[in-house]
């Protein structure tokens, strides 16, 4: 995997970290259980430390889907695109591999190969 | 998952009776590292980075001695739960500054929603409110004393 591709996964997860937080619902119980959530803006940090080591053009992409999708990146399962269940070509998989960035040709989403 | 009995969802191969490590981020490491010998992950990076960042917003380790590291991630395939210990304890900057000797790490997939571990994070935390549960918890030093002490959970 591309370095730029994994930091912006890790971008994924930490977007998905801080939207929990966020929303009031997720954090109510967190809190209920008795978990304490002070470091939001720690994350909001580190966030910004992360989304400034990827490329600019990578990042607006990123940030384009995920403003269309709840997840950019989703991952391949039993040779499908889990964002829209279709099965990827056979083709995708001899470039999988491979240092390109791979995109689901019926969504558009990246596709991350677990 | 709710009728599942809690016992069911832990497995012997995912479990560290003994932790080798000291300090907190090792411990989180050693842990990563169990789940990619044990095949539950390709890739112990991604994990790895989510529970610290997990850790920078709060410690996940509520006190009495336990702690819950959790989280989301697109490198879980699965929702995965490790239990380790630590006989003589770590700081893991627990709410009530006491070490910690027992972990749950939680990871669930995150194409599902947070209520995938949020159930069983409940059903945890609830567990070990029971004072001679949590008593039991402390010595638990092979997999079917595991299961016993878990078994005490009627959810
Ligand atoms: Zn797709």
């Amino acid at each position: 995997m591309r370095e730029e591709f994994r930091l912006l996964v890790a971008l994924q997860d930490l977007d998905i970290m801080i939207k929990e937080v966020e929303e009031k619902k997720t954090s109510d119980q967190l809190k209920n259980m008795g978990f304490q959530l002070d470091g939001l803006e720690e994350l909001q940090k580190a966030r910004a430390t992360l989304a400034g080591k990827i490329p600019p053009a990578l990042r607006n992409r990123y940030e384009k889907l995920a403003g269309r999708y709840r997840m950019a990146i989703i991952p391949v399962t039993d040779d499908k695109c889990l964002g829209c269940f279709v099965k990827l070509p056979t083709s995708f998989f001899s470039s999988a591999y491979s240092s390109e960035l791979i995109t689901c040709e019926n969504c558009g989403r990246l596709l991350f190969i677990p | 998952m709710e009728s599942k009995k809690l016992a069911s969802l832990f497995q012997e191969d995912l479990c560290i009776f003994s932790l080798r490590s000291r300090k907190k981020t090792s411990v989180l490491q050693e842990m990563v590292r169990h789940l990619k010998a044990s095949g539950k992950i390709a890739d112990e990076h991604f994990i790895l980075e989510m529970l610290k960042n997990r850790e920078s917003l709060g410690s996940t380790g509520l006190g009495l001695g336990v702690a819950f590291p959790h989280g989301r991630s697109i490198a879980i395939p699965d929702l995965t739960v490790l239990f380790a210990r630590s006989p003589s304890g770590i700081d893991f900057e627990a709410l009530d500054s006491e070490p910690t000797k027992v972990f749950f790490l939680i990871l669930a997939p995150s194409e599902k929603g947070a209520e995938t571990y949020l159930a069983l994070l409940s059903r945890l935390t609830a567990l070990v409110q029971q004072p001679e549960t949590l008593e039991k918890l402390y010595e638990v030093k092979n997999f079917e004393s595991l299961q016993a002490v878990l078994g005490s959970d009627n959810g």
